[in-house]
Order: structure tokens, then C-alpha cells, then sequence
């Protein structure tokens, strides 16, 4: 393009031919004010506060810096007397309409403006037009709009109703210069209990993710729903946002495989009586987990959903677990995570803190200890099942509390425990897709959906299909400690598997004899892993042993006895027949 | 059929609304009647111009006048004038400077002074047939211009004729036409042309008459830039209010279309041009180009910053040709005659460049306190005086000229002091106003002054669009102001404040409606300063009409006691019996000017609401 | 003819990797249950050809029981859908041989399902108890 020379004050300086003076301008330091400019988005020009003088041979215009092209040897002159006078009456006129905006005010100091000759208006909207423009170009819902012309012109919706294309992006009230748009947190229209999940569509998941990079959630990204925005990858220098990525399939060869797809936290719905869902206060434990995290959405702070902070405190174990209507195991580490979420709680907040439990399950190193350590701190524990948690108040105490109603069975009553917070200590169970998964890998899997161990003593990492090993909770509930000592034992055992070089076969392979077969084929498409394969020369099936996973298939088929299996010979099976029989 | 004489009925929107389509029926009927259909053929033409004497009927080739033609006159008309030879003298008009009836057209002062190049066809052809305009050499130039003349060729012969935009700006016509044939040419995108029908100012159908009277002149006009540009479409985008104009262009684009005229292969050749009409939707800044533009694109109509100029981006950021209606009128006459003809009339020599000369002529819509408000066309360079007085025919009731105003809203007014001044672009914009796209209001000594600027600004008011703050809020803060004086509450620091509010407009406005707003009162404020000191400083208006600073009066000396006013009056304000010298309550009366209205003897006077304090009495008088 | 010291004898063949290890399940878990089903341990229940069934019946079993993975679970993919449809042809042939169809079993039980093993071996044996021993014709 074209490289231009201008001077700005004075100063020489070299632009691309047609840039906006503004932009070339703020490049060398000259300040220039403007109110209805915003970088997102074009030029819009009505404010005129960044009129400039520029002079051109013998001639003097007055042009808007914003969006005049520079050309090939103008002088810019941004603050004579002639440009402040104009601006002067310029923000006498906003001051008219908009008497008390901050941002009008700051600048009508600069500018000498004491009593504005028009009055002070009451209104806040300078009708800069970035809203508009910010919802219409960048985020594409096309929500906002001017209305009406001339002096009573303004800023608002279709029909003035609430409009149904607002996603909420509050981008409108991000670049509002005045303040005057604000953002209702309406409970159910925007965003509505404690966000314990992820605020932006683009987000790290958490402070400890790995890998510590954001993701986008497609569901709510603004870009999907309108083709718009994108502020992200206008920002990021690397360039490494791409919304147009799509599912890859990669064929990847591997010699062993290790499956620890874990576990998912029951779904506290199942267990209706305790009310989540429900009531506003009643927490999981993961989500209470989440916002006791410094990097949490209160900061750490352990906070009821009004913000304030809760004065009793119920923490409920066994949710889902040891109960015969969702899951009859226990899941292992939820006593111990309710013993920390109790301490934790009570740090925060002060509050009194009861828990309902069963039986105390802390064996591990510090476990037992720590669990003294809360008696001593004055946590309150019930042996009973709570029976339901509810917001029927008997007593005025009761009144705006939640009650847990349990059967304290070491005091033999049934006792009534007002709350503020209620939190379920919810236990592990298999993933959903747990059998799609373990199908894919030939594992086979428990009553309770956890994979399958080749042994429970002696091989707990091992599956019953060689090179696939199984690690953490996708093999039964565990915690951290347990989960890592799997991981390491899987981890050896596959490098194991690999380093050796060679695998051994198993011993049990089928084998065909070929001066035997009549070449009627009928092994050949019963085997799952084309180990059989007919020779059309020689007019016989013939068995490739390394294939052959022993499973014998066609050697019950064999018509002519060919196929046998070794260690599984028919004479063999005939001979343990007889050898059971024999009385 | 040969007729041996043509009744020639005004068709334009005035007549219209006066009954002339009943009156042309009526007269077929009548003619019907009396056996006379095949020898007097009646035709229905554009604006004959004479509106304030309509419904006007034209009987050609004598070229006699009929003024103020009714129903009940038809019969009468036929059988004197048609069967038995005789015009009729009834409906003769009589100069106001004469004793005696002039029948002929061309002996009537309104029309000896015009000098009809744009209208040339008003009055003679029926604006919906076009073998009319055929026969009367239309679409010649178009056909010059397809085969014998190159793009260049016609862009030069425009250029020569010094053509200047007849729609209010003065740019020469040639020079945009070579800009936007560049720039399309540069961009390797193709231009379109445009006709900016859109005439929003107050008192002003120039264009509304043109495309009325002569619709196919404007088309042709649009194919032969068309071709020189290289646009194969055209749109016209004619106000909403102007119904019956966009019924007759879209008519005529129909038969135009069928002759061949207008489509592709335009005569046999390989030329295509095609025109839309596209309607507005009632806003005075659509006929901002960038405005315009937008509501054609469908968007809002507001304007842009002019930076980039239209000419190179503009509709659907093609290099976008826009003109006036009249520009677009004046093009084939200027084909088919040459450029040296053209540039013959107006002033300036403008042979070696347009901007040095204002040539050709000009259509003005004469209104306000004149005697024969109506159509005009004028050399340019003619003088306000004999536009006002001899074509005019001077102010009724033969009270004070006092003022007269151009340019509509953008424009100003100029006093008497300025009458001689010769019309034309670049004397009336040294004297502070500006030709515009040709609305000419004449005041008398019963306009204030202060009071036609305040009502400019409130019709701007109205009419910004509200883009950007200068123009919004400073049109807001003036009228505010000029309110104020108009109501006796003027203060001494307004005079500066409305200077320094103009100043401002001018140089921050984002388009030419916010920077031309200030014209009515800053040139008011020129030639008119001690009517604003009146106001402010004496609480008196001297025109009388400001209603906050006059009551109302009856003369004693003229009042006779007809009781007209009585029955007018709405508020019982006036009492008095028959004969008998009345009485006006001033508590009562509301100053509704009805009873002014039907005073024959002009005998309800207005003076200063303190009339009784000497001082202001005296600056009154 | 029943009599009340008739024990049944079954012959159980099982596939290893699912009802074999069920049934070491249940011993781990001390389930007790009938000890009239001794194993035959196959890798698959696609081993099974029915002439060990045949041949199970001939050397005196009064029952023959065929254990192996759900269907969709198989070590092997498909091999206890073959042994299914073996199973099938053969029960057809059974019958009109006149062997009652409680005395040839086939049950699909998974790795973690002793406590089915244990109620499998119990009911077929109370069945065949009161059925009585197998009848062969000798010539």
C-alpha cells in the first residue's frame, strides 16, 4: 500500500495512505478525545468530539479524526483554539442532555466548562451508538437498535420488550462509556444460583487443570449461535483460537492400553428426599468443594446463595452409596472428604457443623487422627441415615432453616436438626458409558458396572484380554493415594508388556491339519479374528497360529475332526468327560 | 384524426386536487355533446405553472388562457369558445396590474419572462403517452448518444455546458460524471446512476412537477448517463409524498420499456439501462445522498461521513452517480442542442470551466405573499426583482416586500436591498443564502422575521435524523432560544449564543442538513438584526405576528360592521352589532387570525401587547 | 424313578473367562452349593460340540449344563453366539430323542455372577433330583 506523509502538530510523521487520523495519531502520543469510538468496532462519528483542523493548501477543514482518511501532505492541528471551542460546546450540548455522566463531566473539567449554558440534563445515554454497534457487528444478535429521529431519538429494543435474541453477553454493557446500561442478574433468564461452573464460554476448567489451557464450550459460545463475535481470537497474539475445528478420528497403533476413564459423582437427584434441586442451599459436596477453592467463584468463601454466610451446616454421608435403592457399596472416600469439607466449612465460616453419617471410614495414614482433630474442633456427629431434608418449619427456630430429620441411633431418638447449608456427600459411581467403553476393550465388567480385574488379589491391573490394563476409579472407588499405586501398577505392567520385545502366545492355540482338511470351509468365517483362511490352490483351510486366540470356535465345527485345539484336543475333553463320570 | 384545435387541461398534482381530471371528463362529455370530439381533442398535460389561478386550461395553437376553470363553466365554455369562436371572457385572466383580460399565453407576464428549457414540454403533451414526448423529439438525444457519441464524447459535452447540480450543491454535473465513470472503471466495479426525487423542502415542487409534467425527460436524461458512466441501472427514488409523480414515471418506464427505450438492447444496439422507482418513507434527510443511499439499501436513512465520497462508494458501495431530477431533465436537451447552447444562457463564462459560471436555467417554485405563486423557469441570472415583481406579478393587497427566501431550510432570506441581485449559484451564496433546489418564499412586512427562522428550525428539528450531537442538540438549544424571543423572553446574550451555536454547526455537522441549519437564522440574524433586537430588548414584534408580544385591534377608522369577524371568531372574542363600529376582548382572544382572515376591510390591525408604553409604541411604528 | 439317594450327576462346561471365574468367585465368597456339577473347563463356550453333550449323556451324566458369557460380553466376540445356536439345533434333535429339556442347559453367566452359578447348579440339581437319572435305551 501506499505510505503517506502528514504532520500532527507538528510533528512529521508517515502513515498507509487513507488511515484514520485517530489511529495515526494515537500512534505518536497526540491525544485526541473521543466518546463514541471503541476498537471493537467502525468509525461511527457522531459524537464530533475528536474534531480536528486539518489544512491542505490554502484550505482548512474541520473533520472528524475518527474516520477521516489521511492523505498525502495535510497538516493536523488537534487543539487550537478554533477545535477547543467547538468541542467546548459540544460537551455543553451532551452536558444538556446527560448532566451527571461521569466520563462528560471529567472531560468538561478539561475544557473549562463550570456552568454548561444549557442546563444539565437528567438522562445517561449519550446515544453513542456502541451498544448498538457492538451487538449488531461483533456479537451478531442484532438486540439493540436506534429508534425514533432527532431529538428524540434513543436506545432500546424492538417494540421497547425485553427481546428474546439477547444472550446475555453483556458485551452492550462492557463498552458503554456512560454506565448506563446495567445487567439484571435475573435468576432464571441469565445466570441463575452461585455459578459453580464456568462463567465465560471460554474458560479454564480449573486452577489445577492439566493441560492449563482454555476451552470453549460450544453450547454457549456466542460465535456458534451468531456467527459473530470472535473477540477472542482477535486477541490472542499466538493466534491460537480456531472455532472451526472439528472432530478428528486418529488411527493410532499401540502396543498395550491402559483404561482409566473413572468414575462420575452420583447424581444427587436419585436421592430425592434430601431435596436438591429443590432447595437453593442444598449443595454436593463437589460443588461446596468448588467454592471453598480460593480460585472459586466466591473467592474461597463458603457462602449460602444469597451471598450470605450460613451459621449451621449438615453434611450428609452415604449419598448414594451403601443404599440399596442407587448403589449398595460404599464408595470409599466420601468420609473423608466430608471430614475435610467439614473442617474446611467451618474455617470459612464459623458455621456449626453436623455430620450424618454411618459408620466413620478413615482408614489411611493421618485419616483416624484427623478425624479426632474435628471432634475436638467441635464438629457434631450423628450416627443415623438422614430421612429427608426439608423446609416444613415446626418450631420458630425452624423458621427459613432446612431440617434434617434423622435417627440419632447411639442417642436412640429421632432427632430435628435446623440448617442453613445442607451439603451431600455423594458417592462415586461408573461412568454412563462405562459398558460402551469396556465393550470396546473386551473388558468385562462387575455388578456395579466397575471393569473387571483379571483377579481381585493377585492382578488388579490386569484385564482377562492380554496388553489392556485397567487403573484408578474405572476399577472400583478408591481415593488419590490408591488411585496413584494403580496408575504406577498399570504403568509397569504395560511397559512391561512392550519392553519385552516379544509377546507370548497363548499356549491354547488351534491348529488345522492340512492333509486332513476336506476343504469345506465351514471353519473359516466362524473366526472372529480371520485366523482361517482357505487356500484355494491346495484346496484346504489353513490356521495361522499367530492369530489364533484359542477360543476353539472352529474346532467344534470341524466336521472331519481336522481342527483341534491344543491342551482342548476332543480326545482330551472326551477323557476329562469320562474322568467326571467316574463315580 | 386531425384536430383542428387542442384543449390542453393541467394535470399537475395543484389542478388535480382542484378537480381538473373531472374537469377534462366533464369537457370530453360536453364536447361529446355537442358533436365537436373529433375536431377539439382534450389533452391532459403536466403543471402549465399558473397554480395559483388553477385550474387552468390552455386551448392551442390560439394560445388562450383560461384561469380558475370550474365545472358549472364547461358548457358555457364549449359553445363559446369551441362552437361559435368566441373566447370566453369570464374566465380571461386579468393581470393585477391591468384593467383588461390577456388572453394570450404568451402575452401574460408570468409567462413572458420564463424561458422554458426543463419545462419545455409543460403544458403541450400528455405526460402518459409517450408518442407525445416522441413527437415532440424525445428520445433523440438518447439515440445520438447510443450510436454517434463515445462515454467521453457525452461526459465532455456535459462538462462544456457548465450544468451545475440543479438539486441545491452547484457541482458541475461533468465533472461527477468523469469521477464516477473513473472510479467504476479503477474498481473494475459497475456504477449506477441515480435521481434524487426526494424534494423535501417546505414550499418547493420543482421536481415533483417535472417528473409530473415530462417524466420521460428525466428518463432519458438518466439512460444517457447511464451510457456515458457506464450504469446499466438507474433508480429513482421519488418521495413518499408524491404519489401521482411516481404513478406517471412508473408508467412511463412501462411504455418506455415496450418502445424499447428502456431494458436491454436499447434500439436495436448493445446497450442495457433499466430504471426502479423506489419509494421513501417521509424523512426530509433522505435527500442527503449518503441518506439516501442508505434507505435505498434498505437500511435507515441517515447520513455518513462524506470522507469518502459517493461517487467511488456508495449504493451497495458500487461508485454510485447521483442528481437531481432537473439535472437529470436538462441532460438531453443539451445532447441534442449542443453544449454551446446551454452554455449561451446564465452568467459566467463557463467554456473553460463550470465552476466559473452558472448556466442554462432554473426551475423556481414561487410561494409565499406573491401575487401568482406557482411553476417558474428562468436564465439564470435573472434578477429576484423581476422574478418577484413582473413575474410574480408583485405582493397582494399591494402591501410591503420584505423579504424573500431561497434554498429552503439550508438556505436564507435577502431583503430588499437585495433584489437586484442577479440568481444564480455564486452571487446568492456570497449574499448568505443559496439557490437550493429552487423554493422561493416571498415575505411581506407581516412576516417576522425572527419567526420564519424559528419556523425553519423547526421543521430541522423535526427532520435530523439525530445521528451526531452538533446537529441534534444544537438545532434543540436554538429553537429553544428562538422560542424564547418569539415569546418575549429573549435575553441579550442570545444574539452571540445563536452565532456561536451557527459557527459551531457549520464546522462540526456531520452532513449538510446539520451544517447548513444554522443559514435561516444566522441570515436573518444579517439582514434583519433589529427584529431580534425588538424582540429581546423591546419585547415587541414588529411584523405583529408573534402572538406573545401583539393583541389584537379592531381600526375604528375602517372597521364597517359586516359581523364577519363575529361569526368567525371561535371564542367569542368579538361582539357588536350589525353596522356598527365592534369591540374585541383582548382577555378572550387567542390571536387565531380568523377574523383577519374574512375582514374584507382589513380593519383587525395587530400592535404591541404594551401598547400603551410610548417606547415600545414608537419602536413598533 | 426317583429315589430319595439319587444325586444327579451334571456335567458343567464352562467357558473360562466368564463362568469359570464366576465359579471361583463363589468359592472365594464360601457360597455354598450342590457339588453334582463337576467342571469341564473350556476357553470358550464355542468349544463345546455337541458331541461332548452327547458323549457326556452316554458316559452317564444325567445333565449337562454349558456356561458362558452374555451375549455381547464373549472373550472371544462371538464364540457364545455359536455355542447358542449349536445349543438351539441341538435341543431340537434332544427333544425328539426324548431327552427332557431340563437336562440340557445352556446359561450365560458373567465373571462376577458366582451367586448365579450357585443358583444354577442348585436348581438344575433339584430339578434332575426329581426328575430322576437319564434313561438311555441300550441295545
Amino acid at each position: 500500500m501506499n505510505t503517506i506523509n502528514l504532520t500532527i502538530n507538528g510533528i512529521e510523521v508517515e502513515a498507509e495512505d487513507r488511515t484514520p487520523l485517530l489511529a495515526i495519531a494515537d500512534r505518536i502520543g497526540v491525544k485526541i478525545p473521543t466518546l463514541c469510538h471503541h476498537p471493537l468496532v467502525e468509525a461511527y462519528g457522531v459524537c464530533r468530539i475528536c474534531i480536528v483542523e486539518v489544512h491542505m493548501r490554502n484550505r482548512v477543514r474541520l473533520v472528524t479524526a475518527c474516520n477521516y482518511p489521511a492523505t498525502n501532505g495535510i497538516e493536523v492541528l488537534t487543539d487550537t483554539p478554533r477545535v477547543r471551542r467547538n468541542r467546548k460546546m459540544i460537551l455543553e450540548w451532551f452536558l444538556s442532555r446527560c448532566g451527571h455522566v461521569p466520563i462528560l463531566n471529567a472531560l468538561a473539567a478539561e475544557y473549562g466548562i463550570t456552568e454548561p449554558r444549557f442546563g444539565r440534563g437528567d438522562d445517561t445515554c449519550i446515544l453513542c451508538g456502541l451498544c448498538v454497534r457492538v451487538c449488531s457487528d461483533v456479537v451478531g444478535a442484532n438486540v439493540l437498535g436506534f429508534f425514533n429521529r432527532g431529538t428524540t431519538r434513543y436506545v432500546g429494543t424492538p417494540y421497547d420488550e425485553p427481546s428474546d435474541a439477547c444472550i446475555a453477553c453483556t458485551a452492550c454493557a462492557q463498552v458503554c462509556p456512560t454506565g448506563c446500561i446495567t445487567i439484571d442478574d435475573e435468576a432464571e433468564l441469565v445466570r441463575g444460583e452461585l455459578p459453580l461452573g464456568p462463567m465465560t464460554p471460554i474458560y479454564i476448567p480449573t486452577m489445577q487443570a492439566v493441560p492449563h489451557q482454555p476451552v470453549i464450550d460450544h453450547d454457549s459460545c456466542i460465535h456458534f449461535k451468531t456467527d459473530g463475535c470472535r473477540v477472542c481470537a482477535s486477541v490472542c497474539e499466538p493466534k491460537a483460537i480456531d472455532h472451526g475445528q472439528q472432530d478428528r478420528h486418529e488411527e493410532i497403533q499401540v502396543g498395550s492400553i491402559i483404561v482409566a476413564t473413572g468414575f462420575q459423582p452420583v447424581d444427587a437427584n436419585k436421592v430425592p428426599q434430601y431435596g436438591y434441586g429443590r432447595y437453593p442451599n442444598v449443595f454436593t459436596a463437589l460443588q461446596v468443594e468448588h467454592m471453598v477453592n480460593a480460585s472459586g467463584p466466591t473467592n474461597g468463601q463458603a457462602l449460602l446463595k444469597d451471598g450470605s454466610k450460613p451459621k449451621a451446616v449438615g453434611i450428609i454421608h452415604c449419598v448414594g452409596s451403601r443404599d440399596k435403592n442407587t448403589h449398595e457399596y460404599c464408595s470409599r472416600v466420601c468420609c473423608m472428604y466430608s471430614l475435610k469439607l467439614a473442617h474446611l466449612v467451618h474455617e470459612r465460616s464459623d458455621a456449626k457443623i453436623y455430620n450424618f453419617y454411618i459408620d466413620m471410614r478413615a482408614a489411611g495414614k493421618g485419616y483416624e487422627e484427623f478425624y479426632n482433630h474435628l471432634l475436638e474442633e467441635g464438629c457434631e456427629f450423628i450416627r443415623g441415615r438422614v430421612a429427608e431434608v426439608s423446609d416444613w418449619a415446626v418450631t420458630p427456630l425452624e423458621q427459613g432453616k432446612l431440617v434434617i430429620r434423622v435417627e440419632d441411633t447411639l442417642a436412640g431418638f429421632v432427632r430435628r436438626i435446623p440448617v442453613d447449608m445442607v451439603i451431600l456427600s455423594t458417592g462415586l459411581e461408573a461412568r454412563e458409558d462405562a459398558a460402551e467403553v469396556r465393550r470396546l476393550f473386551n473388558i468385562s465388567c462387575s455388578s456395579d458396572g466397575w471393569f473387571l480385574e483379571r483377579h481381585p488379589k493377585l492382578a488388579p491391573v490386569s484385564t482377562f484380554t492380554d496388553g489392556v490394563f485397567i487403573a484408578g476409579c474405572a476399577q472400583g472407588p478408591k481415593d488419590i493415594p490408591d488411585t496413584v499405586a494403580q496408575a504406577g501398577a498399570a504403568a509397569a505392567e504395560a511397559m512391561a508388556l512392550i519392553d519385552k520385545g516379544h509377546v507370548e502366545l497363548e499356549a491354547y492355540t488351534a491348529w488345522i491339519d492340512e492333509e486332513r482338511c476336506s476343504g469345506c470351509q465351514v471353519c473359516v468365517p466362524l473366526c472372529p479374528f480371520s485366523a482361517i483362511q482357505f487356500n484355494k490352490d491346495k484346496k484346504v483351510s489353513q490356521l495361522n497360529e499367530a492369530l489364533c486366540k484359542g477360543c476353539g470356535t472352529c474346532v467344534a465345527a470341524c466336521p472331519s475332526l481336522v481342527a483341534q485345539q491344543h491342551h482342548f484336543t476332543d480326545a482330551q475333553i472326551m477323557a476329562e468327560i469320562e474322568g467326571v463320570l467316574v463315580s | 384524426m386531425a384536430y383542428r384545435t387542442h384543449c390542453l387541461i393541467c394535470a399537475g398534482t395543484g389542478c388535480v386536487s382542484s378537480r381538473s381530471y373531472e374537469l377534462g371528463k366533464a369537457l370530453e362529455t360536453e364536447l361529446a355533446r355537442q358533436h365537436l370530439d373529433d375536431e377539439v381533442q382534450v389533452v391532459r398535460t403536466g403543471c402549465q405553472g399558473f397554480c395559483a389561478q388553477g385550474p387552468i386550461v390552455i386551448v392551442q395553437p390560439e394560445g388562450i388562457l383560461y384561469h380558475a376553470v370550474s365545472l358549472g363553466d364547461v358548457p358555457q365554455l364549449v359553445t363559446e369558445h369551441f362552437l361559435k369562436g368566441r373566447p370566453l371572457r369570464k374566465l380571461l385572466y386579468t393581470p393585477p396590474t391591468e384593467q383588461a383580460p390577456v388572453p394570450a399565453l404568451n402575452d401574460i407576464p408570468f409567462f413572458t419572462k420564463q424561458k422554458l428549457v426543463v419545462l419545455r414540454n409543460r403544458g403541450l403533451i400528455d405526460p402518459e403517452k409517450i408518442e407525445d414526448y416522441i413527437a415532440a423529439d424525445g428520445y433523440q438525444a438518447l439515440a445520438k448518444a447510443i450510436t454517434d457519441l463515445t462515454a467521453d464524447q457525452i461526459i465532455q459535452e456535459i462538462k462544456r455546458s457548465g450544468l451545475r447540480g440543479r438539486g441545491g450543491g452547484g457541482f458541475p454535473a461533468g465533472i461527477k460524471w468523469a469521477t464516477c465513470r473513473q472510479a467504476g472503471l479503477h474498481r473494475n466495479v459497475e456504477p449506477v446512476v441515480i435521481c434524487n426525487a426526494d424534494e423535501g423542502d417546505p414550499g418547493a415542487f420543482m421536481d415533483r412537477s417535472i417528473i409530473e409534467c415530462d417524466p420521460h425527460a428525466v428518463l432519458e436524461g438518466m439512460a444517457i448517463g447511464g451510457r456515458a458512466i457506464g450504469a446499466r441501472e438507474g433508480f429513482v427514488y421519488v418521495r413518499q409524498e408524491y404519489p401521482l409523480a411516481r404513478a406517471r414515471l412508473a408508467h412511463a418506464i412501462d411504455q418506455a420499456r415496450d418502445f424499447g427505450l428502456l431494458g436491454t438492447d436499447i434500439l436495436g444496439t448493445t446497450f442495457d439501462f433499466d430504471v426502479t422507482v423506489v419509494q421513501g418513507a417521509g424523512a426530509f434527510v433522505c435527500g442527503e445522498s449518503t441518506a439516501l443511499m442508505a434507505s435505498l439499501e434498505g437500511k435507515v436513512g441517515e447520513p455518513r461521513a462524506k470522507y469518502i465520497h459517493t461517487v467511488e462508494h456508495g449504493y451497495q458501495d458500487r461508485p454510485s452517480n447521483l442528481n437531481n431530477v432537473e439535472t437529470w431533465a436538462n441532460v438531453p436537451l443539451i445532447i441534442r442542442r449542443g453544449a454551446d447552447w446551454f452554455a449561451a444562457m446564465g452568467t459566467g463564462d463557463v467554456s473553460e470551466n463550470p465552476w466559473n459560471g452558472s448556466s442554462g436555467t432554473k426551475v423556481f417554485s414561487l410561494s409565499g405573499t406573491v401575487n401568482n405563486t406557482g411553476l417558474i423557469e428562468v436564465p439564470m441570472g435573472i434578477s429576484l426583482r423581476e422574478i418577484v415583481f413582473e413575474i410574480g406579478g408583485g405582493i397582494p393587497k399591494n402591501r410591503q416586500f420584505k423579504a424573500v427566501q431561497t434554498g429552503g431550510p439550508s438556505g436564507g432570506f435577502l431583503p430588499g436591498s437585495c433584489l437586484d441581485l442577479p440568481v444564480d449559484f455564486d452571487s446568492l451564496t456570497e449574499a448568505g443564502t443559496m439557490m437550493g433546489s429552487g423554493g422561493m418564499v416571498v415575505a411581506d412586512e407581516r412576516t417576522c422575521m425572527v419567526e420564519a427562522a424559528r419556523f425553519f428550525l423547526d421543521f430541522l428539528t423535526d427532520e435530523s435524523c439525530g445521528k451526531c450531537v452538533p446537529c441534534r442538540e444544537g438545532l434543540r438549544s436554538s429553537m429553544d432560544i428562538l422560542t424564547r424571543i418569539t415569546k418575549g423572553q429573549g435575553q441579550s446574550e442570545d444574539i452571540g449564543l445563536l452565532r456561536e451555536i451557527g459557527d459551531v454547526m457549520q464546522d462540526c455537522c456531520l452532513c449538510a442538513l446539520g451544517t447548513s441549519a444554522p443559514n435561516p437564522v444566522l441570515s436573518t440574524l444579517r439582514y434583519f438584526p433589529d427584529e431580534y433586537d425588538a424582540h429581546i430588548h423591546h419585547h415587541v414584534c414588529p411584523a405583529g405576528a408573534c402572538r406573545d408580544l401583539i393583541e389584537y385591534a379592531i381600526d375604528p377608522a375602517t372597521c364597517d360592521g359586516c359581523h364577519a369577524c363575529v361569526k368567525a371568531c371561535s371564542v367569542d372574542a368579538l361582539t357588536g352589532d350589525v353596522k356598527a363600529l365592534h369591540e374585541l376582548d383582548r382577555v378572550k382572544c387567542i390571536k387565531c387570525g380568523a377574523c383577519v382572515e374574512v375582514c374584507t376591510r382589513d380593519a383587525i390591525i395587530t400592535r404591541p401587547v404594551h401598547a400603551t408604553d410610548p417606547v415600545a409604541a414608537e419602536v413598533a411604528r | 424313578m426317583a429315589t430319595a439317594t439319587f444325586e444327579p450327576r451334571i456335567v458343567a462346561f464352562f467357558c473360562n473367562w466368564c463362568t469359570y471365574t464366576a465359579s471361583d468367585l463363589a468359592g472365594t465368597a464360601r457360597m455354598a452349593y450342590e457339588p453334582n456339577a463337576p467342571v469341564v473347563r473350556v476357553m470358550c463356550s464355542g468349544r463345546v460340540d455337541p458331541q461332548f453333550v452327547l458323549k457326556a449323556l452316554q458316559e452317564g451324566a444325567d445333565g449337562v449344563l454349558v456356561g458362558g458369557c452374555h451375549p455381547g460380553d464373549c472373550h472371544y466376540q462371538e464364540g457364545n453366539y455359536t455355542a447358542l445356536r449349536r445349543f438351539r439345533l441341538l435341543k431340537r434333535v434332544l427333544t425328539q430323542l426324548g431327552v427332557e429339556d431340563e437336562r440340557v442347559r445352556l446359561e450365560w453367566i458373567s465373571a462376577s455372577e458366582g451367586d448365579r452359578v450357585q443358583h444354577v447348579v442348585d436348581e438344575m440339581t433339584a430339578q434332575l433330583r426329581t426328575l430322576g437319572p437319564f434313561q438311555q435305551v441300550r441295545s
